[in-house]
Formats: C-alpha cells, sequence, structure tokens
C-alpha cells in the first residue's frame, strides 16, 4: 500500500487548523536549546520559470548542538531569504543562515550570523535508536506558538519509509504516536534526555501518528557535512525483486539455505554498473545475509539490507556477496551518488533552469515540471520521465528537454503544437540537454529552426531570421529578465 | 387495450411535462411518429472486468429504435452490447414483444434487429431516411418513454467531424439542441416527416447524432441480410495522424509554395487509410477531388467545411480506391489511396472490446487478461489519473498502432494466492512480454506458452516497470497447482479465447513509422 506522508511545516495558512495536544511539562535544562525557526523563503515557479513566486513564511523548530550550530530539518529552511531565530524566553529575532542542507535526508544545520549568540545554550547530545515501545518526547513550537511545547508518546514502529520532503528518498524512519504537528518539525525527540530524533513529517492517513528521524540518518549527514559540504546519501543504483517463491531461487541456481534478493536491473553508469548485473543474487551486504524478502537482521530488527548501504558515504565501499550463475563471488563497490535521481525528486535552493527562445519556453524535465502541470500531465512526460529510463535505460535521453509552452506573438503564432512536447532533435541535433538545445539553435545558420518533437511526430518550424528579430521584444513584452537561466 | 389519449397519458405522467416536449396523439395534426417507432428494452449483464470469469448482475437499458423497413428496426449498436434478452414495445400493445439481433457495426455504432411474431409490423410503416441532414428549422426527435410518445422540438446546431461516440469511424455528426431529459439512447429525429438522423449521446441539452447519409448507407447495405452478408463496413480516416499546416514557417520549410494549405502527416500505422501509400511529412492537398485547406478542411456541398475525414465515409466504403494529391520532397503528386476500415478492434489496445465477453487465462494462479478500455474502466471515469502509471502511458503511446508481431497487450491483472505463488501475491497490473521465451500479444499466445516450460520452470517476463521483472513459477506442480486454485477460488474455466478474430490489416505499411520503438518488443 502506498502510504502519504506530510511535512509537519507550520505555513501562515495552516494557524488555525493545527490540532494542538501537547501539554506544558516542567521545564529541563535542554528545553533552553529548542529554538524557534521563521523562515521568509521564495520559491520558484515551474510553470513560469522566469518569474520566482511571492516570498512567504513558515516555521518550524531547532535545536542548538554542539559548535554553535542549530540542527533542523532541510524543509524548515528551504529556499530561504532570510531565517530568523528566536530563543528560549527571548523575543528578539536573531537573523541566521544555513550552514549545511542535506535534502535526500531532510536534515539541516543553521547558525546565528552574530557570534557567541548560542555560547550560553547547551549543546544537545544524541542518543541511539529507541526500542520498540519505548516512550519518547517531542520539543518544539508546534502551529507557530511563542512558547515550547512537549508532547509524549511511544515508539510505534521503525522501518524505511519515504521522505516526504523530495518524495523519492527513502531512509530509516522511526513512527511514534507522539503528537507532532505543524511547526514541530525540526524539533527533538528525547529519550534519556539525549536525543533520539528530529521530528520531521506526520501520516495522511493513519490518525495521531508521527514520525521522526533517528540518530542513525543524523549521523551520517553530521559526517557528510564534516568537511563543509555535503555530498548526499550514495546509491547502490540496483533495481531488486524478492525471492520467496522456490521456484525463483531455483531459477537463481541457489542452494538450499541460501537467500537474498534477485537483481533485476542496474542502472547504466550507477554504483553497481560494472561490478552487478541482471540475474545476479544479493546473499549478503556487509556481511549481513539477506532473507528472500529482503531483510537483514540488524540490532533485533528486521529492517531492508538497503539500511547498510545508508550508512556508506558517497566514496566508501561496501562488499557485496554475490551469486552468479550459481557460483559465490564477492565483489566490492564504491558507492556513488546517482544525479539522473535528481530529476525524480522536489528542487529546492535553485530557481528553474530554462532557456527562451522566440517565445517557446524550453525547460530540464523533472518532478517540478510533472507537479506544475497537474493533472493535465500527458501520459508521454510520465513516459520520458519515469518509464523510459528503466525500459530503454541505454537510448534515454542524459537530460530531457520539455517545450513548456509558448508566449504568443506573430511569429510562433501559426506553431499548430507548442505545449508539453518533449523535444527528439533540434536543427538535425538530438538533444539531451539543456545546453544541447541552446547550442542547436544558436548555432544554426539556415533560413529555418526545425524542432522535432518525440513520440507523436509533431514538427515545428520558425523562420529563423524572424526568431532572431523578435527574440529581444517578445521578453520585453511578457517581462521576462533573462532569456535563459542554467 | 385501447390506446389513452394524450391528455389523459399528460396527467398520469407528471414527470414527462417537460416545457417543450409535447405528446402526440393520433389525432394531431403533427407528422405521425407513432408507427415509426418502438420503445426499447435491453436486458444486459456484463462481465466483472476485474473478474473477468464472473458475470454482475443483470441491468436493463431502455431506449428507441425506429422501423426502417418492413421487419427491421434501426438502433445504436451501443444500445444492444451485452444482450442478454431484447424487447420491443410498440403503441397500443402493453407487453413487450422479444426481439432479435439482425446486424450490428460497433465501428459506426448502428444495429438493426428484427421482430419474429407475426404481424408485429402490420401497423408500423418504415420511416422514409432523408438525403441529408437538415441545418436550419424546427425538427423533432422522438422517442417512447414510460409508455409515452415524446416529441421535442430541437434545433440543429453545428455539423463537426469527429470518431464516432462509442464506435471508430470519423465522420460527420449534428449537434442538436433537445428539450429531453436523459436523451442520447438512439432516438430517432425527423424534419418534415423524414428521418434524418438518430442520437448516439447527450450531454446536458446537446444531442449528438449520426446523419441520414450513414444511416441511409448502413440501412441499404448488406447489412439488413444479417451477419452472413457481404457488410463491407465504413471507411475510415482512424488511426492516421496528422496535424494542421497553417505555419507559413512549416510550409516554407518543406517549399510548398502559395498559401498553407493541406494537412501535414505525421504518423501512418499499420492497418490505416493511406498506409503504403501516404508518408510521415507528406502534405495532403486534395483527397477524391476535394481541396484540403490548411486546417484540414473541405468544402462539402452542402454542410460547407469540414474537416476532410468525412470524404472516406461519404459515398466510399472499404477497399475502394480514391485518388490524391499530396505535396512530397518539395514536388506534387498523384497517388491513390486505398480506403480501409477502422473496426475498434483494430487498435492494439481497444478502447471497445469486439467480444462481449472479456478473454483471460488463469495459469499458476495467475490471471492474465488482454489490456483494453473497459478493464482501463475499473479504475472508474478518471481511470486517467487512478490507473496504474504503465497501464495509462501503454494507452496513449501504445494504443492506436499493432505491428504485425504485438496485436494485442496481455497484463496479469491480479494473482490468486496460493503457496505455489508465493511471493508474488502483489503483482498486479503488468504489461506481460514473454512467457518461456515466447513473445505474448494474445491469450491464446499466453495459453500455448505454458504448455512449453524450459528446465521445468515457467519464466513470465513483464515489460519493464519499477517492481519486479519477472515471475518464475515451478514447472512440474503447475497443473495440480493451477486446478487447485482454479477450485479454491472458485473459478468455473481457466481459458476464456477472443470469440471474435483479429482483424485483417493487410500487408504492413512499407512508410510506416515504427511506433513500436517507443517500447521496444
Amino acid at each position: 500500500m502506498k502510504r502519504g506522508f506530510r511535512i509537519i511545516l507550520w505555513a501562515a495558512a495552516a494557524l488555525m487548523l493545527a490540532a494542538c495536544q501537547e501539554s506544558q511539562i516542567e521545564k529541563t535544562l535542554f528545553e533552553r536549546s529548542v529554538v524557534r525557526i521563521v523562515n521568509h523563503s521564495q520559491r520558484g515557479d515551474w510553470h513560469a520559470p522566469w518569474a520566482p513566486r511571492a516570498p512567504t513564511y513558515s516555521g518550524g523548530s531547532g535545536f542548538v548542538i554542539e559548535g554553535g550550530r542549530v540542527m533542523t530539518n532541510a524543509h524548515v529552511v528551504s529556499d530561504a531569504r532570510m531565517i530568523l531565530l528566536y530563543l528560549d524566553n527571548d523575543p528578539t529575532p536573531h537573523e541566521a543562515r544555513v550552514k549545511a542542507i542535506g535534502h535526500d535526508c531532510d536534515l539541516a544545520l543553521i547558525e546565528p550570523v552574530e557570534p557567541g549568540l548560542l555560547d550560553g545554550f547547551p549543546a544537545m547530545a544524541f542518543g541511539g535508536l529507541p526500542e520498540l515501545g519505548s516512550t519518547v518526547e517531542t520539543y518544539g513550537y508546534p502551529a507557530g506558538g511563542q512558547r515550547i511545547s512537549s508532547t509524549r508518546g511511544v515508539v510505534s514502529r521503525i522501518e524505511k519509509a519515504v521522505y516526504a520532503h523530495t518524495g523519492a528518498d527513502s531512509h530509516l524512519t522511526v513512527q511514534t504516536d507522539a503528537a507532532i504537528n505543524p511547526g514541530n518539525s525540526g524539533g527533538p525527540v528525547i529519550q534519556d534526555g539525549r536525543v533520539a530524533g528530529v521530528a520531521f513529517q506526520a501520516s495522511t492517513e493513519l490518525e495521531n501518528v508521527g514520525y521522526f528521524i533517528p540518530t542513525e540518518v543524523i549521523d551520517h549527514f553530521l559526517d557528510d557535512v564534516a568537511d563543509g559540504t555535503y555530498h548526499g546519501y550514495p546509491d547502490l543504483g540496483v533495481q531488486v525483486a524478492n525471492l520467496e517463491n522456490p521456484a525463483a531461487r531455483r531459477d537463481s541456481k541457489m542452494r538450499p539455505g541460501q537467500s537474498g534478493v534477485r537483481v533485476e536491473f542496474v542502472y547504466p553508469r550507477s554504483s553497481a554498473d560494472g561490478f552487478l548485473g541482471e540475474g545476479d543474487v544479493l546473499l549478503a551486504v556487509d556481511g549481513y545475509p539477506i532473507a528472500n524478502d529482503g531483510t537483514i537482521a540488524l540490532d533485533d530488527l528486521r529492517v531492508s539490507y538497503e539500511q547498510l548501504l545508508d550508512r556508506r558515504q558517497a566514496g566508501e565501499s561496501v562488499p557485496l556477496e554475490i551469486l552468479r550463475g550459481g557460483e559465490h563471488h564477492q565483489v566490492s563497490v564504491t558507492m556513488q551518488v546517482y544525479p539522473p535521481f535528481d530529476a525524480y525528486r522536489r528542487q529546492y535552493d535553485q530557481l528553474p533552469r530554462y532557456y527562451i527562445y522566440a517565445g517557446l519556453v524550453f525547460v530540464p524535465l523533472n518532478t517540478e515540471v510533472v507537479v506544475a502541470l497537474g493533472e493535465g500531465l500527458p501520459e508521454h512526460i510520465l513516459y520520458e520521465l519515469y518509464f523510459r529510463p528503466i525500459e530503454e535505460p541505454l537510448a534515454a535521453r542524459r537530460e530531457s528537454i520539455v517545450l513548456l509552452r509558448r508566449l504568443d506573438h506573430a511569429v510562433n503564432g501559426y506553431m499548430s503544437w507548442y505545449r508539453d512536447l518533449v523535444v527528439d532533435r533540434v536543427n538535425g541535433r538530438s538533444i539531451e540537454s539543456l545546453d544541447e538545445l541552446i547550442a542547436a539553435i544558436e548555432s544554426n545558420a539556415a533560413s529555418h529552426h526545425v524542432f522535432e518533437f518525440a513520440y507523436y511526430g509533431r514538427l515545428g518550424v520558425l523562420d529563423r531570421q524572424a526568431a532572431d528579430d523578435a527574440n529581444e521584444e517578445i521578453l520585453e513584452i511578457y517581462g521576462v529578465p533573462e532569456d535563459r537561466s542554467l | 387495450m385501447k390506446p389513452i389519449g394524450a391528455i389523459e397519458r399528460a396527467i398520469q405522467c407528471a414527470a414527462c411535462l417537460m416545457a417543450s416536449a409535447f405528446f402526440v396523439s393520433g389525432a394531431a395534426a403533427q407528422p405521425n411518429y407513432k408507427d415509426k417507432i418502438v420503445a426499447l428494452r435491453v436486458t444486459q449483464q456484463i462481465f466483472d472486468e476485474a473478474r473477468p470469469w464472473t458475470k454482475k448482475s443483470p441491468e436493463v437499458r431502455e431506449g428507441t429504435a425506429v422501423v426502417v423497413s418492413k421487419g427491421l428496426l434501426l438502433t445504436q449498436a451501443n444500445m444492444i452490447q451485452n444482450a442478454t434478452f431484447i424487447q420491443v414495445e410498440k403503441l397500443g400493445r402493453a407487453d413487450w414483444i422479444p426481439a432479435r439481433l439482425v446486424h450490428q457495426d460497433t465501428a459506426i455504432n448502428l444495429a438493426l434487429l428484427a421482430v419474429d411474431e407475426q404481424g408485429f409490423f402490420d401497423d408500423l410503416g418504415p420511416a422514409v431516411i432523408a438525403a441529408n441532414v437538415a441545418t436550419d428549422g424546427v425538427v423533432h426527435s422522438v422517442r417512447w418513454k414510460d409508455r409515452q410518445l415524446e416529441v421535442s422540438n430541437s434545433r440543429p446546431g453545428r455539423i463537426e467531424v469527429l470518431e464516432s461516440p462509442y464506435g471508430s469511424v470519423h465522420h460527420a455528426i449534428l449537434r442538436l439542441s433537445t428539450d429531453f431529459s436523459d436523451g442520447g439512447w438512439a432516438e430517432p429525429v425527423f424534419a418534415q416527416d423524414q428521418l434524418i438522423g438518430v442520437t448516439v449521446m447527450q450531454d446536458g441539452q446537446t444531442a449528438t447524432i449520426i446523419p441520414a447519409e450513414i444511416l441511409k448507407a448502413y440501412v441499404e447495405s448488406p447489412a439488413r441480410d444479417g451477419e452472413a452478408g457481404d457488410y463491407r463496413g465504413f471507411a475510415s480516416i482512424g488511426g492516421l495522424r496528422w496535424q494542421t499546416n497553417t505555419d507559413p514557417a512549416l510550409a516554407a520549410y518543406l517549399g510548398l509554395e502559395g498559401e498553407p494549405r493541406g494537412a501535414f502527416i505525421r504518423q501512418v500505422p499499420w492497418g490505416s487509410t493511406g498506409c503504403s501509400s501516404l508518408r510521415p511529412r507528406d502534405i495532403l492537398l486534395e483527397l477524391d477531388g476535394h481541396e484540403i485547406d490548411a486546417i484540414g478542411n473541405y468544402n462539402h456541398p452542402l454542410y460547407g467545411q469540414l474537416r476532410f475525414d468525412h470524404i472516406v465515409v461519404d459515398g466510399h466504403l472499404p477497399g475502394d480506391v480514391v485518388p490524391a494529391r499530396v505535396f512530397r520532397d518539395r514536388e506534387i503528386l498523384e497517388i491513390e489511396i486505398e480506403l480501409r476500415a477502422s473496426p475498434p478492434a483494430a487498435r492494439l489496445i481497444p478502447w471497445r472490446r469486439a467480444d462481449s465477453n472479456p478473454p483471460y487465462l488463469v495459469a499458476g494462479g495467475l490471471v492474465f487478461r488482454e489490456l483494453d478500455g473497459r478493464y482501463l474502466n475499473t479504475w472508474g471515469a478518471d481511470w486517467r489519473t487512478k490507473a496504474p502509471n504503465q497501464l495509462r502511458y501503454f494507452y496513449d503511446l501504445l494504443g492506436t498502432a499493432q505491428t504485425p508481431d504485438r496485436r494485442r497487450i496481455v497484463v496479469v491483472s491480479h494473482v490468486l494466492p496460493a503457496a505455489y505463488n508465493i511471493g508474488y501475491h502483489g503483482v498486479a497490473d503488468l504489461p506481460v512480454k514473454s512467457i518461456n521465451g515466447y513473445p505474448i500479444d494474445s491469450i491464446a499466445g499466453a495459453a500455448q506458452a505454458f504448455e512449453r516450460p524450459t528446465d521445468d520452470l515457467h519464466r513470465v517476463v513483464f515489460y519493464p516497470n519499477s517492481t519486479i521483472r519477472q515471475i518464475v513459477l515451478d514447472g512440474a506442480t503447475f497443473e495440480a497447482a493451477t486446478q487447485a486454485i482454479l477450485s479454491a477460488y472458485e473459478v468455473p474455466d481457466r481459458l476464456r479465447l477472443p470469440e471474435v478474430e483479429l482483424p485483417d490489416l493487410g500487408a504492413q505499411c512499407q512508410y510506416d513509422v515504427g511506433l513500436q520503438s517507443v517500447v521496444s518488443h
């Protein structure tokens, strides 16, 4: 079953909706280290990529950790134009800035602009993974309230789950029935006086179910940013299937007692490319045997074998045991970030890339474009983004460019089709990036620009000289400050 | 029992008191419709498309049929789909009389019925089918409803060309404003006592009618002689993909001098009109002597500007060869185009299935079926947002393009869970690429492939997806497990083959555009 999650940021409009069930409890020492964060942010508009949207503001929570830094969720401080910190019992807003941000794990570090501001606040220490059934307490500023509140709940599930911030990343998650409401985002979840995790999202389907990011993920993030740069989670780059059926295990030439999962697909140029192949059986990762349902036994829990891969940083290797044609092999794969997956993630802290020529608006295809198109999303866009890379991995474009829309003008007004079309070729050149598209247009000396679109054989033509002449005028008419953002 | 008068009926049936509909008694000075139409009641029973061996509860659909000759009634083919029992009622009779299907053409969405009861047609007379439709003035839509003869003053609106609602032939239709509520069930439309059309759908107060020319061609064809007749159907441009040629830049780039004109041909799939004679990037300038303008219209002598699709329906039949002029490689050429029919079954993923009964196969608990519109509709009217992504894009990107080695898409719709197929219980709605190494494009092919296991294993390979790429099942216990699963889930038969053969699409087009490359075989 597909499960729904929502991030738990309060926004101006959400204030009236939040159901607050928190109860005030006696203030402890570390409560002073829980801060309120207000983020004045501004996002791009993927349907009008030349004009950012109006600024808005939202709020969340955070907590002081060592080094004078504040840990919070990435979604609390994404797309920030100005971040304000409110400290315990202090009405003065303090400007802060992002020091590190990991969108794929929804964690961020911020620091006050004013040096030493947090010197008097105790740094909160991290604990480990709480046990199932144990009690945790959440701290934060839900619903935009200006006073700290806390709620208590029980750890009810520990498993890998989708992180709603990008919508495309899954990591270890702890589920609790402690009330986690809008504004709790980024606040600490405490057990035995230590941070057990960071509150970050709630279920859209289950009542009173919230989730926090456990310290295993937090540690990964902190290790990653230790050199001052966030690199992100690496990916093995394989698709696997369970081998619970005895016939499937026989087909994979597994002996009695052996267990594992079958490699169904290896993404080209991923970490596993060249090391694993379709039909291989993954028997063990890092020495942990994989069961036929893809789980491993880890600290008295059964979790996905991917949990072990999640512990690696980019550039680190992981030992794998595989069965290939009945033969046992050991391989060591160096884990790398896989950039093509970025197209499946929501985009933050960057404005949309685009190129406008003669009123034709071209953008790289990604999830933001899909969201912008909404229910009118044509099926060929769906195929191009999500299916072609796995159906025709070698033929798939490195970056798919879409003619998103047209800024109407006499020079382009006769084009029959001008919306939501995947660009195949321009002026005879295959297009696999925005740069290639621009080069194909700007280097063309022929009398016409010829746009060939994928899937339905559609053809668009512009008179080159007329298009060149109209280009600036169109930008001016429609108030487009720049013809491109790369 | 004698007919009751119009006033009495109006009092009895308050629901029928619509503002502009009026009731016609035999003595009224209105055209005499009562002896030309009958009420139609069709008991129908559809299969549960999600469990294709099970029939759903029967339902009754009511509409109208019009007498077109002694012994023949004309109605929509859509009215009698999945019919288990057909009845008619006429003025003066309180009982419903059994009728039978003589012929149906689901592509044009028309059907002919007969009534075997002796003397049934004695007091009925055939409607005269007009030569063409009226384009102005007031016309009458007529139906029996609740034993009332209802007549609506209707006003002809626009004539346009589109794919026949519930059919697959592209032809001219007439939009009609009507006062009927819940119309669109084959109500005949008369002008000056002549039949000008039959409704095929109604949206709000706007009805869509199949025009008289089409009705006449159908009624006067060998269809009247029943299924065994030498019936050729209707030619259609369906399947051909083209775009307007309004853009001077496009015309100039292609080298067409003068004003932009003609239809720019984009794709010519196998089996379509134009296959092997039209090529992608041709500009179709003339068809059958009619000039085609930049938006694809020609000048119809009665109806004015119509999309050129209608040319092939108007006075032609499949198999006819018509002259055409095309602009190709900077030259104007005279060519000949053989007209083809465009039955719903010519599509790779037909929206309308020729068979009433969904073909399926249960093998090892895996439920296989052919992908069609009825299955997609199991996700509801908003299936385009609710059906699985892969099925949606298959329908859109591949739906119209059969190739000789891929004529249907077969999916595993779901799995009937058992110990035998453990590990695959969650598999659902995945298109099948091959079984035991044999490419699969039919239920029959799937059944045959399961007769040939390799190394005592059955292997079902899916088109690439993000969940599972193949299913492997034990060969030795396959038969016993299948029988046990059929028994446990009370599935009466493991296999139902299509009853209607796939249409002959002729030779493959020399200039086919290779749509199959969208998803590789």
